[in-house]
């Protein structure tokens, strides 16, 4: 097993108790009191409400899946949201994300208070009612629980879920002999008092009821199967906690009269009734019952709070990564190994919520409501956005029906939602959001260097769309590089200890004029055979070789002016891995060796050409084992690789103070335009300077014969592919190839691949 | 497995398992080790699972943190050997890992603490040296009176 499947422990059931336990909490042990008799009283209609809450989460559980299974990583919402539509709504979405776990938190808490109430006499304090006083308690020791990180096993918070099923369970079928249909449409004003208009209020109210089926996608990396399992248990989550609250909340309703139902624990009092005063000899059933149910609502609250507590972390250990709040939030405990800060600032909202806004538990429900409602409208609208720009790394296992007709579905119905809360919650959560946008472009827009795939699609398209659109585009695009320096990473790919120093200083060059940094790696191609962690094992043979190479290439760096970094990567892959690296890094530019191309061996797969069409930065290959740099020749015909050759020349000239010719091959006849074309070719390159050099003849032929002349050619790639043609040794390079000074061949992705990137196919 | 007689000849030292838990405990600990000379050092990090409950931090934070624990060991043992495991128990992690690397000892450094955070976080010290199978070494705290 690889260490990425041993980091994998949650099965399906896990998950399925994960989604379920969360969203059964204060929800529907506290709110179908409140909702009954809200705004003058909504009566048993609010079973619509529900139900109505239902349906709009499973829309959205639609999405979440599918962007779940295409980005298995710790964060969910925020990650998605962050990727596709940018960092700034990435802020958005954290910053919604977290202070709706927070309100959320707090609205359990009030409702741990409620039922704890039942048991026992709670002081009051000044300023704070007795249900307040017991949730600050409970959030102190669910915070507190977190904070050591005590652990409850998967066993247990089983056993707890089903436990809690089978106590509602129980309760409905006393419920159901119980029942009386008078009871539940008997009373004044038949099943909907205050009319059909009072179903979407209901929902907006007891949507809070809901939230939790999106945890699972936060904890995603560590579901096995998550391809399979994912799906099923947000899907499955919802559909069944629908079905249980619509059961639930009908048989409460059919057993008090909804005008009698209690604001403060109405499944105690509903049980009270249902269950039989006594069985047989049996006496003080009732009382017992709801003595279950409401320790039944305890343990239902305290998961919830749990749950969440420990999800706002995860979101913040997500935005640390990509640089939108600051790492030091998500240092881990010495001890006892929690992310202990984050879970202290979590912590230290929730009491503040409690203890201002506490009194009116329809707040904090509805707030955490509408927060967790904007990230899911952004979150559907990401996916369109990975829908539409193609991008080739999303690639979900699960795809929503009826795309696209679904995410659009979940983003109205989110924010259609969101018009019926009230506007104190709406303000709130305003206010949050404007704090996450000042917040982003305050801090986080220097720092991050994450852009979304919008920002790229809509620079992508600059041409066809309102510049008003670009220029919005620009204005909020990050302006941090994610690393402490700001110039551009030159990754060295040295695998050979010969042309190890030639391509460092190829490197060093290039970094030390723009001012970037160079990150020299070594690929160890391991068998396939050998599992990687084996190799990891049994490396030091290894290690010593690679780190002696590293090390070399940190001494050459010295005489640049320039960080340098080293890593070793073990890798099944050769050629690709380079690739791969080069994205992982940020590399703007990788230089390798000619020798390195080769490395693919006989592996030359069918994705190479893909991949090597599909450059993600600037490539240099050196063909040549020793640099010797006097002058330089760099041959041109235009194009974006000769931009780069001639970045590279101007490069070599500024730090290493070599003499650059420019050669253009012209068709006899015709040296004069070619003198013209190559003199403003030369200006627009900053190589005024240079030497100009016009030949007649077979390029190849020229470009061999003048070259000898060189200690350094560097040849720009005229079509897109050339890197590919080099692995796989189909072109017919002989004539460079055998010249003895070396080439240094520059291929630059061109702006038609990018595009094509993200239109692929269309 | 190694049998019991064939412990008898082999060197305390000769292939010391070192379980770290983050960077400034694996740079005590290497460091506590280091006056000792052991022939050969595997750094243990055990990635704690809930097995059915999510983790108390992400799978990434926790390879990360395990890379730091490396990387700090190396500094007093530049040849130092990783094995990172995931698991719930940490100390039947530990036990597991000796048998993977065939070590000859664990090496570990109390973290201290009260009895209330040692009985919270689980007594570590106090599973390792009732249940282990190999010798284990307590190595001394730095700044600890004699």
């Amino acid at each position: 097993m690889s260490e990425e499947e041993l980091a994998k422990d949650l099965g399906l059931v896990s998950a399925m108790t994960i989604g379920i336990g969360t969203m059964i909490g204060a929800g529907i042990f506290v709110l179908p009191g409140v909702a009954v008799n809200a705004d003058g009283g909504a009566g048993p209609i609010v079973v619509v409400s529900f139900i109505v809450g239902g349906v709009i989460a499973m829309v959205n559980a639609l999405s979440v899946s599918e962007l779940g299974t295409a980005m298995p990583k710790a964060g969910g919402g925020y990650y998605y949201i962050n990727k596709s539509l940018g960092p700034m709504f990435g802020s958005i979405a954290g910053m919604g994300d977290w202070m709706g776990l927070a309100f959320a938190s707090a609205f359990y808490s009030i409702g741990f208070g409620q039922y704890l109430a039942v048991f026992v006499d709670l002081p009051t304090i000044p300023g704070l009612n007795a249900i307040q006083v017991g949730a600050l308690v409970a959030g102190s020791i669910f915070i507190g629980v977190n904070y050591i990180g005590a652990k409850e096993t998967g066993g247990i918070q089983t056993v707890i879920v089903g436990l809690l099923l089978s106590i509602l369970a129980i309760f409905s079928v006393a419920g159901f002999f119980s029942f009386d249909y008078a009871t539940l449409a008997g009373n004044e004003g038949g099943l909907a008092p205050g009319g059909y208009g009072a179903i979407l209020p209901g929902t907006a109210l007891v949507f809070v009821s809901f939230l939790g089926y999106a945890k699972i996608a936060t904890v995603a990396e560590e579901l096995k199967n998550p391809g399979r399992n994912l799906p099923i248990a947000i899907i499955g989550s919802v559909a069944i906690v629908t079905v249980i609250y619509a059961i639930l909340v009908t048989t409460m309703l059919g057993v008090v009269p909804w005008p009698e139902l209690s604001q403060d624990a109405p499944v105690a009092q509903a049980a009270q009734v249902a269950f039989p005063e006594s069985i047989g000899p049996i006496t003080g059933v009732a009382g017992a019952a709801a003595a279950v149910m409401t320790v039944g609502a305890l343990l239902a609250t305290a998961s919830s709070a749990n749950a969440s507590i420990l999800a706002s972390a995860r979101i913040n250990f997500a935005m640390g990564r990509d640089k939108i709040v600051t790492n030091w939030l998500n240092e881990i405990h010495p001890n006892y190994a929690t992310p202990y800060r984050s879970i202290l600032v979590t912590g230290g909202l929730i009491v503040v919520f409690i203890a201002l806004l506490g009194q009116d538990i329809e707040i904090l429900s509805k707030a955490a409501s509408v927060l967790h409602l904007i990230v899911y409208a952004l979150m559907n609208v990401g996916l369109i956005v990975f829908r539409e720009a193609d991008t080739p790394e999303y690639d979900p296992d699960f795809t929503v029906p009826l795309y696209p007709i679904t995410p659009i579905l979940g983003a109205v119905l989110s924010l259609g939602l969101v018009a019926f809360m009230d506007g104190i919650e709406i303000a709130l959560s305003g206010a949050f959001v404007v704090a996450a946008v000042a917040w982003y472009f305050l801090y986080a827009r220097d720092k991050t260097d994450q852009q979304g795939v919008l920002s790229e699609f809509i620079r992508s398209r600059e041409g066809e769309l309102p510049d008003q659109v670009v220029g919005a585009a620009d204005a909020v695009a990050p302006t941090g590089t994610g690393a402490e320096n700001e110039g551009p990473t030159i990754m060295v790919a040295v695998s050979n200890p010969r042309t190890e120093s030639a391509l460092i200083t190829l490197a060093g060059a290039l970094a030390q004029h723009e001012g970037g940094r160079v990150l020299a790696t070594h690929i160890v191609t391991v068998p396939d055979q050998t599992s990687l962690e084996t190799a990891a094992e049994n490396r030091t043979g290894l290690d010593q070789s690679s780190e002696e190479l590293l090390a070399e290439a940190a001494a050459d760096a010295e005489a640049f002016d320039v960080p340098i970094e080293t890593k070793t990567i073990l890798s099944h892959r050769g050629i690709e891995e380079v690739f791969d690296a080069a994205r992982t890094n940020d590399a703007d530019t990788v230089v390798m060796g000619y020798g390195g191309t080769r490395f693919a061996g006989g592996r030359v797969e069918g994705s190479l050409d893909e991949l090597t069409h599909d450059l993600p930065c600037d490539f240099l290959v050196l063909d040549g084992q020793r640099l010797d740099l006097s002058d330089v020749l760099v041959p041109t015909a235009g194009g974006p690789s000769s931009d780069l050759s001639a970045e590279v020349a101007r490069a070599l000239r500024d730090t290493l103070g070599v003499d650059v010719s420019l050669l253009y091959v012209a068709d006899s006849g015709e040296e004069e335009s070619g003198r013209e074309f190559l003199a403003g070719w030369a200006g627009g390159h900053g190589l005024a300077d240079a030497d100009l050099r016009v030949e007649t003849g077979d390029v190849e032929e020229t470009i061999g014969r003048v070259g000898g002349e060189y200690s350094l050619v560097i040849v720009g790639a005229t079509e897109r592919g050339l890197l590919s043609r080099i692995v796989r040794g189909s072109l017919a390079f002989e004539t460079i190839e055998n010249l003895d000074t070396p080439v240094l061949l520059s291929e630059r992705p061109s702006a038609r691949s990018l595009w094509e990137r993200l239109f692929g196919g269309r | 497995m190694t049998s019991t007689d064939e412990t008898d000849e082999r060197d305390l030292l000769g292939h010391v398992l070192l379980p770290v838990a983050h960077e400034d405990d694996a740079l005590a600990t290497a460091r506590a080790l280091e006056p000792y000379d052991p022939e050969r050092v595997t750094a243990l990090h055990v990635v704690e699972k809930g097995e059915g409950v999510p983790d108390k931090t992400p799978v990434e934070q926790s390879e990360e943190l395990a890379a730091e624990s490396y990387a700090a060991v190396r500094t007093v043992f530049p040849d130092a050997d990783e094995h990172t495991a995931y698991a719930r128990d940490i100390a039947d992690a530990i036990f597991d890992a000796v048998d993977e690397v065939d070590a000859t000892a664990i090496a570990y450094q109390s973290r201290g603490g009260n009895r209330l955070v040692q009985f919270l976080s689980g007594d570590l010290s106090m599973k390792l040296v009732t249940k282990s199978h190999v010798p284990v070494i307590a190595l001394p705290r730095e700044g600890s009176t004699e």
